[in-house]
């Protein structure tokens, strides 16, 4: 088997609010490894800690305990949990790409702009990046009239893939992804799955939050699913610890292949 | 201690006290104090125990409310003034082998590099620019002091500035008294990047512009930054802005660092009381 890019250990992240003074739980011990060209499904009710566990990984979250370990492409590994602010941007620009749940950039950016911007930054002319921005735009079925218009105005549909466009246009050999087609219509999904399929065929790495069964068979290679924190578990709903029952507590990584 | 290779500045122990100070100001003062007015003497404490790193091309936010002391640590940097204690080593990437000890320079010195090698964009235009004189003149004034006399090579490099900060060239002759606020702004822009500096200092640049400006304003400086690689420290108490430009930020209350860490952490996983306090009262 190949070696892991990603290996997660007793990953726990907790916050603590001063005013009123609170601990808030948010993941609970995640265990996972992934390797080059696989996916991994992050599945668990809402509230679970999935996008938790994604900000964890990219450092948005300071993990609480354990440890997330990415080898890089010189073979490198790296402990994410306590890497420097300046090792997590490097990696951020080098390894690695977060696709969030909702679209964030700057107002008054052309779509198009929007997406070629990570390239930009690479130090790609703009012309070049503008053209796989338009490449990436066309695949993902957004409408070519919208591309010179800020994305502000756009559907949820459209700003997802705007956002999704963004975060794969760099070649990186992990991304994260929260939702990624939470709100798109059936062939829009298509065209992600297609695409989606295509970086693992190249060797990508992914982590990707889904909710529907349908995607975790048509992409998954495997299927993490993040239990409810236990001091959550206490005050959830039957209904909720039914599913925890369901789903079985004892293994956190199953894979599927 | 020597700066780290990538370290364009490297802050430590940096403090200015007002007053007459007496051994306990410090400790008298500063977020668990609540007060920057020591209880003692009556000293002002503007900041203390300031340490950091600056690297090359990044840009480093500084956040928190009106008093923390953002402004004065920019005074301090810049030169405007003069800190009681601490160390300012700075590496200018044109001269990486020589680091310089900014509070070891004399007056002289120090005013050549303050105007050759670092600019700044005030939130008042009026304290950044002469308003006497034209905006054109405005920014030939900093290629004089950096050395330059040749009257057409000063008019086009006029010209080329302001056009680069989008302010068109045919008003370089205008007053800056006969400009919007945005505009204002970008000649101020244009002007602290005339020397060609390695680093910039934003304070509260774009507050007061309408929302509409700022987005231009803030694509301007992101753009500029990728161009030039120029390293900025920007202060503002705007979270939007500091989402927008900085990679790390930096949050400051009553005069001390109370927290730092990657920007998007800052605002989404706050560990200090005050920056949840700060982040949750963002509209």
């Amino acid at each position: 088997m190949t070696h892991w890019l990603l290996k997660v250990e007793k990953l726990e992240k907790h916050f603590l609010l001063h005013e009123p003074a609170r601990r808030i739980p948010a993941t609970f011990r995640v265990d996972l490894e992934l390797q080059p060209g696989r996916l991994l499904a992050i599945t668990g009710s809402s509230g679970a800690g999935k996008s938790s566990l994604l900000k964890c990984i990219w450092r948005t979250y300071l993990p609480t305990g354990g440890r997330v370990w990415l080898r890089e492409a010189d073979g490198t590994v790296t402990d994410l949990a306590a890497a420097s602010e300046q090792k997590m941007l490097a990696l951020r620009r080098t390894e690695m790409s977060h696709v969030t749940q909702f679209l964030r950039c700057l107002p008054r950016k052309s779509a198009l702009d929007v997406v070629a911007q990570p390239l930009v930054d690479d130090g790609a002319p703009p012309e070049v990046a503008r053209e796989r921005a338009a490449g990436l735009l066309t695949r993902l079925n957004v409408p070519a009239h919208l591309w010179s218009v800020a994305p502000a105005t756009f559907s949820g549909g459209e700003q997802q893939r705007i956002n999704l466009a963004r975060g794969l246009i760099r070649p990186v050999r992990l991304v994260l992804l929260d939702e990624p087609t939470s709100s798109l219509d059936p062939v829009s999904r298509e065209c992600v799955i297609s695409l989606l399929r295509e970086l693992k065929m190249a060797g990508t790495a992914m982590l990707a939050i889904f909710h529907e069964p349908a995607l975790v068979e048509a992409l998954a290679d495997g299927e993490v699913r993040v239990p409810p924190h236990p001091d959550l578990a206490l005050d959830a709903t039957a209904t909720a610890t039914a599913c925890v029952a369901a789903a079985g507590t004892s293994g956190l990584v199953r894979h599927v292949a | 201690m020597s700066p780290l290779p990538d370290a364009i500045l490297e802050v430590s122990g940096l403090a200015r006290l007002h007053g007459p100070g007496c051994g306990r100001c410090v400790a008298a003062t500063g977020p668990e104090a609540g007060t920057n007015v020591c209880t003692n003497c009556g000293t002002v404490v503007a900041c203390a125990d300031i340490g950091f790193e600056l690297m090359r091309g990044e840009v480093l936010g500084v956040i928190g409310e009106s008093g923390s002391g953002k402004s004065s640590l920019v005074r301090l940097l810049h030169g405007d003034d003069t800190p009681t204690r601490g160390a300012v080593r700075f590496r200018d990437p044109a001269q990486p082998d020589a680091v310089v000890d900014l509070l070891a320079l004399d007056a002289r010195q120090a005013r050549r590099l303050r105007n050759t090698r670092f600019g700044i964009v005030y939130q008042n235009p009026h304290l950044g620019l002469n308003f006497a004189v034209s905006a054109g003149g405005n920014i030939a004034e900093r290629l004089l002091m950096s050395g330059e006399k040749r009257y057409a090579r000063i008019r086009s490099r006029v010209a080329e500035l302001l056009s680069r900060a989008e302010v068109p060239a045919s008003r370089m002759d205008e007053l800056p008294g006969r400009f919007s606020g945005g505009m204002q702004q970008r000649v101020q822009i244009a002007r602290a990047l005339a020397t060609d500096p390695a680093l910039l200092f934003l304070d509260e640049m774009t507050t007061g512009l309408d929302v509409s400006v700022q987005a231009r304003i803030l694509d301007l400086i992101l753009e500029l930054q990728h161009q030039l690689g120029v390293s900025m420290i920007a202060v503002t108490h705007d979270l939007g802005v500091i989402r927008m430009l900085a990679s790390r930020t930096l949050v400051m209350k009553t005069g001390r660092i109370v927290e730092s860490g990657l920007t998007d952490q800052i605002l989404e996983d706050p560990q200090h009381a005050y920056t949840q306090q700060l982040v949750a009262s963002a509209l």
